[in-house]
């Protein structure tokens, strides 16, 4: 089953408070220019401001990784993750201009970065450098930082059976209460 | 499950409360396939230590995940009853502030204009005998000691302690210039001056009104407000901005700067109106209703609409979704209470809680959100020039009540004063220290003339943890600093002010450690206390606080013998390395202070908390089973005992004392001076004889006939105290509305009394000048300040974060598009905004230099300046003068103009709390303010007048 992200924004808004950008810098030690996740503000400063964070998809059927000419993106079959081969990537930001989301991240500074390497979310699997010192891959378990630390529950994180059904609880408990219009008249 | 506890509680018969990390995996493992494939090995031989954020006062857990004793990241606590692992950019990139490369690693001294490295006996040494020598020659007053609300509990103590025992009251620090207002605004109205429920509470409202931006000042607490907004709480914000936190609100109420109390007594208005009021609640827990009805009912809507800008229309629905939808909230921070009528504020606040009967209930209250870390355990701590730990005050009976506890004679520590006169006068505060520094020197005119309420001026200052940027006035501030024989500046990051200051000798610059790097207690805003954990040991030279503090008691020991042993004769004399912050926790402050119930506090219960987190229900904090049954998290004061559960609702009069109940203090008598009863309707009572300096009772005997210790009495709606028994509306001494000042004035001088915390204060005279010279034409638009969601405080420890200065390089300037338009200025232009601040003291204008952002989210007339940034004064950088040495850089990763140079004058009369929330300034492009200051000629009268008029006051000084 894979996993996804859900953008609560209209039950749970986004007040804004960068905790996914910043713990996703700590937890991936991403260089400077290269934000796996980042807020976006809609008619900031007037009525209708509204904010949304945009991570990686994580697309079941990424074009990133259909544009990609070495085939270093990947989905992972077992949990939906889709990563990308370091080695393999010449950072020719193909998949910078085949996703509709910004996903792909290059480091600020030169053309395409220093590197040359595209990086981008990884659900928190892997780090920024992606090998050990020893050189053997780096891989963490699947628990997206930024949904753990959202104080507004506007990041949810899960497989997307988990996610219908907190949706459903939330719908059911409103129903219960007699309040299911509650959900609908946010903005 | 069990293996993880077992862990846990060996770890922490070890000595140190670190739980190994499994919890995350044991979570998800078994009935999610692809989770056993995820076992993440690096996790080999790291360790998970609870600790707490060092930010605001939310008071958030963070396990730091450390390895071979370096912090290598961090992991959300789940668990931890607050936040639940919830936070925001600053806790979420603490790591990078703790590690950061622009740490000062070593104790500098600047000596013919260079830095230099130095020891730490020499540098203490110096401090300690250049003390010394002041004290020989102008008396302890010439010491004026900045404390700090980034230290735990512990070391705002000793700082207090230090002081008094130092003999001088000349002490102060953030919460000055933070809640001063709050502690007289509310505990004049009902007992103790702080927010009376706590963060999770909030879930419980129906409604809550915002009078400040908690979505970027205090993020994580949105983890309840979002909370209670899903369960179908109706938010309602009350901001000149068009905020982050007005964008998720149903109602924005946009009133001017520095309107608060109109906008108050509008909403108010209509709820006595419509008889929404709570008459029971009315008639048998508070005094003085009619009082306040008289001037309330002076405000109808469209009066305050007039006032405030706010439409009449939308004052009615606030009044009508507070009054409906209850239990409503109040929430407020630093837009409310930082106005010359701060205290004011404050109180029509609590007053509106009252009408409505909202006060001692779950999801009511008043709820002040303090600023940093441990602002709430410092002010209770009373690092504060008015008053000594938990609130005594300093007259003779606070100096007894404390020497008992301190276990040193009264005669001794009044034979370090000047006198006793000064033992028991008020010291220099925050706010207007630097008159004291600058009093009968040169530079300006009018400090010349300005005579100061002690024997000499101030010829040391310490900047111990406290940031220069958020002090009023920086131009004065950096003279003060240049003034002084010597500036001491104790701080983990290169603190600006020693920087700012333009000498080329006497600044000695002290490591501390980041808070991350010493234990202790904090206090979070809702009065919580938990236990913060040493999670590394201190980086390069950097020591904690406490040691720092006691060796340089032990310094001045060498020069004034005997004082070592006195001021740690409760702690065994131990030298600085083997006292620990719990025997300060334990043996003196949880002895002494009494007066906040912070007696059954102790560290052992703190830390068995810790490790228990999960048995708390983060619904009601209370432990449900296991070692803590019955506890509130953090024990929130007053905690009567050591079996007491703490009180996380203040005046809470429904439920036993012993299980968190609470009532309104008897503070002021049982009668008020027109013969009514202040004790309350309900079971009311006087407080127990003696309940405060009685060292040696644990309370159980009154607890156990439901019996407050502090009394069960009336909140007073009517204060007759003060110097506004009501609030009513002051204009700002700087206001765009000049048709208002004359039926609005501001305070007169003689409120303030002949001096005001050591200073004179002029306040209505200004207001007339104002109008007089017509200053509001060359100057219309609306000043106000805030806070940017990625900084904190001065913005030393953020802007030094290399994460966080990504986040949010710039200092700016918000400007409507309409203002920006008719300057020809646009988005990203340099500009420079300036404000009459300087023309009262015979300066020139002062001006910083910035980039405009054009936004809507600031209305026509008004502008707003985040106020985190240094680096640059008045246009110059000053980066430079930061010191660089071989292995050390300080300069942070940004900088960038100090709004509070250009921020208004005003000081509340009854905390002399700054204003630096409404004045008035214009803003024009970078290179045309010459010719603006140009036009400003004939205000050089200004200066001449002001002189005249102290001349005049104060010629028999």
């Amino acid at each position: 089953m894979p996993l996804k992200f859900l953008m609560d924004v209209f039950h749970s808004p986004c007040i804004k408070c960068k905790g996914c950008e910043a713990i996703c810098k700590n937890q991936n030690d991403t260089p400077e220019g290269v934000f796996r996740i980042r807020v976006v503000t809609i008619n900031e400063g007037q009525e209708g401001q509204i904010n949304i964070p945009m991570p990686c998809l994580h697309c079941n059927d990424p074009p990133c990784m259909k544009v990609c000419p070495t085939g270093a993106i990947y989905k992972r079959s077992e949990d939906g993750v889709v990563l990308v081969n370091k080695d393999v990537c010449i950072g020719c930001g193909y998949c910078a201009t085949a996703c509709p989301f910004g996903a792909p991240q290059f480091r600020k500074s030169g053309a395409f970065g220093l590197d040359g390497k595209m990086d981008k979310c990884t659900f928190c699997v892997q780090p920024y450098n992606p090998k050990d010192a020893s050189g053997s891959e780096i891989f963490r378990e699947p628990k997206s930082r930024c949904s753990m630390v959202c104080p507004t529950g506007t990041i949810n994180f899960g497989e997307q059976a988990d996610l219908a059904k907190k949706l459903r609880e939330r719908a059911a408990e409103k129903m219960a209460s007699g309040t299911l219009e509650s959900i609908f008249v946010f903005f | 499950m069990l293996g993880l506890k077992m862990s846990r509680r060996d770890f922490v018969k070890a000595g140190t409360a670190i739980t190994l990390l499994a919890a995350g995996v044991g979570k998800y493992s078994g009935d999610k396939h692809f989770f056993v494939k995820a076992s993440a090995q690096e996790e080999e031989g790291v360790s998970h230590i609870k600790t707490i954020c060092t930010f605001c006062a939310v008071g958030c857990g963070i396990l730091a995940k450390v390895k071979n004793g370096k912090l290598i990241g961090i992991e959300p606590w789940e668990e931890h009853p607050i936040n639940r692992g919830k936070l925001c950019a600053k806790g979420a990139s603490i790591r990078f502030t703790v590690t950061s490369p622009k740490r000062v690693k070593y104790p500098l001294i600047k000596e013919n204009g260079k830095w230099r490295r130095i020891s730490w006996d020499e540098a203490l040494d110096r401090i300690a005998k250049k003390m010394m020598e002041v004290r020989e020659k102008y008396g302890p007053d010439a010491v004026f000691f900045a404390g700090s609300a980034h230290t735990s509990n512990e070391g705002a103590y000793l700082m207090r302690k230090f002081m008094a025992f130092w003999g001088s009251n000349n002490i102060d620090h953030q919460a000055r210039i933070c809640h001063s207002t709050t502690v007289a605004g509310l505990g004049n109205t009902w007992g103790y001056g702080a927010m009376t429920n706590n963060f999770n509470d909030m879930r419980n409202a129906k409604a809550i009104i915002f009078f400040s931006n908690p979505a970027e000042a205090h993020p994580v607490s949105f983890f309840h407000i979002m909370e209670a907004k899903r369960r179908g709480a109706k938010l309602i914000c009350a901001d000149p901005r068009f905020s982050r936190t007005a964008a998720v609100s149903d109602l924005h109420l946009q009133f001017r700067p520095g309107t608060d109390i109109p906008l108050v007594w509008g909403i108010c208005y209509e709820i006595i109106k419509n008889g929404w009021y709570d008459e029971d609640f009315i008639r048998e827990r508070t005094y003085g209703f009619d009082k306040v009805r008289e001037i309330i009912m002076q405000y109808p809507p469209e009066v305050v609409e007039d006032i405030t800008g706010v439409p009449a229309d939308k004052i009615r629905e606030a009044a009508r979704i507070l009054a409906t939808n209850k239990p409503s909230t109040l929430q407020y921070a630093m837009g409310a209470t930082q106005h010359e009528c701060g205290s004011q504020n404050i109180r029509a606040f609590a007053i509106l809680q009252l009408l409505l009967g909202n006060a001692g209930k779950p999801g009511g209250g008043v709820n002040a959100f303090r600023g940093h870390d441990n602002v709430q355990g410092a002010t209770d701590m009373c690092v504060l020039s008015h008053s000594l730990p938990s609130y005594y005050g300093i007259s003779e009976k606070a100096w007894k009540h404390w020497a008992r506890v301190w276990n040193v004679d009264y005669e001794w520590l009044l034979s370090r004063f000047g006198s006793k006169e000064l033992m028991e006068k008020k010291g220099f505060t925050m706010s207007r220290f630097a008159v004291g520094a600058l009093a009968g020197t040169e530079e300006f005119p009018v400090e010349r003339a300005m005579k100061i309420d002690q024997p000499s001026t101030l010829k040391i200052i310490f900047m111990w943890g406290h940031s220069t940027p958020s002090l009023g006035d920086t131009r004065l501030v950096k003279k003060a600093f240049e003034e002084v024989e010597l500036l001491v500046v104790v701080d983990p990051f290169f603190e600006s002010g020693a920087a700012l200051a333009e000498r080329d000798d006497g600044v000695i610059v002290l490591p501390a450690s980041t808070q991350w790097e010493q234990a202790g207690s904090v206090t979070n805003s809702g009065r919580q206390v938990q236990w913060r954990n040493k999670v590394i040991d201190p980086l390069y030279e950097s020591k904690p606080d406490v040691w720092i503090l006691l060796s340089l008691v032990k310094a001045l020991d060498r020069y004034d013998p005997g004082l070592y042993e006195k001021f740690t004769i409760n702690f065994g004399n131990k030298s600085p390395d083997e006292i620990t912050p719990e025997e300060i926790l334990d043996k003196e402050i949880t002895v002494g202070s009494r007066a906040i119930g912070m007696i059954g506090q102790k560290s052992y219960r703190l830390k068995k908390q810790q490790e228990y987190d999960y048995t708390f229900n983060p619904e009601t904090l209370r432990a449900e089973g296991g070692p803590c049954d019955g506890e509130y998290w953090g024990l929130p004061w007053p905690c009567w005992n050591e079996r007491h559960p703490g009180t996380p609702v203040l005046y809470r009069n429904d439920i036993p004392v012993w299980e968190g109940g609470h009532d309104f203090r008897v503070k002021w008598g049982t009668k008020a001076p027109d013969g009514s009863s202040l004790l309350s309707g309900v079971n009311g009572h006087d407080q127990i004889e003696g309940w405060a300096t009685n060292l040696n009772t644990d309370y159980s005997e009154w607890l156990d006939r439901n019996m407050v210790p502090s009394g069960r009495g009336r909140a007073r709606m009517y204060a007759w105290n003060m110097k506004d028994p009501v609030p009513v509306h002051r204009e700002p001494i700087y206001t765009p509305r000049v048709d208002l000042i004359d039926r609005y004035p501001t305070y007169d001088e003689e409120v303030y009394g002949k001096f005001h915390y050591r200073v004179p204060i002029l306040a209505r005279m200004l207001q007339k000048l104002y109008k007089e010279y017509n200053i509001y034409e060359y100057f219309p638009l609306t000043w106000t300040s805030g806070r940017q969601v990625e900084h904190q405080g001065g913005g030393a420890a953020t802007r030094s974060n290399r994460v966080l200065a990504e986040l949010q390089p710039e200092m700016y300037v918000e400007i409507n598009p309409y203002d920006a338009n008719e300057r020809g200025i646009r988005n990203g232009d340099k500009v420079v905004v300036i404000s009459p601040r300087g023309l009262e003291y015979g300066a020139e204008p002062s001006r910083i230099v910035v980039k405009a952002k054009v936004t809507n989210a600031v209305p026509r007339g008004v502008v707003f300046l985040p106020f985190h940034w240094a680096g640059q004064f008045m246009g110059e950088p000053y980066i430079d003068r930061f010191p660089s040495l071989e292995d050390m850089d300080t300069k942070p990763y940004v900088y960038g103009e100090s709004a509070n140079t250009t921020n208004p004058p005003g000081w509340d009369p009854e905390t002399q709390m700054q204003n630096t929330k409404s004045g008035v300034c214009n803003v024009v492009k970078l290179g045309q303010e010459k010719e603006l200051i140009g036009q400003l000629e004939k205000m050089k009268n200004i200066a001449d007048r002001i002189l005249q008029y102290l001349n005049e006051k104060y010629a028999t000084a």
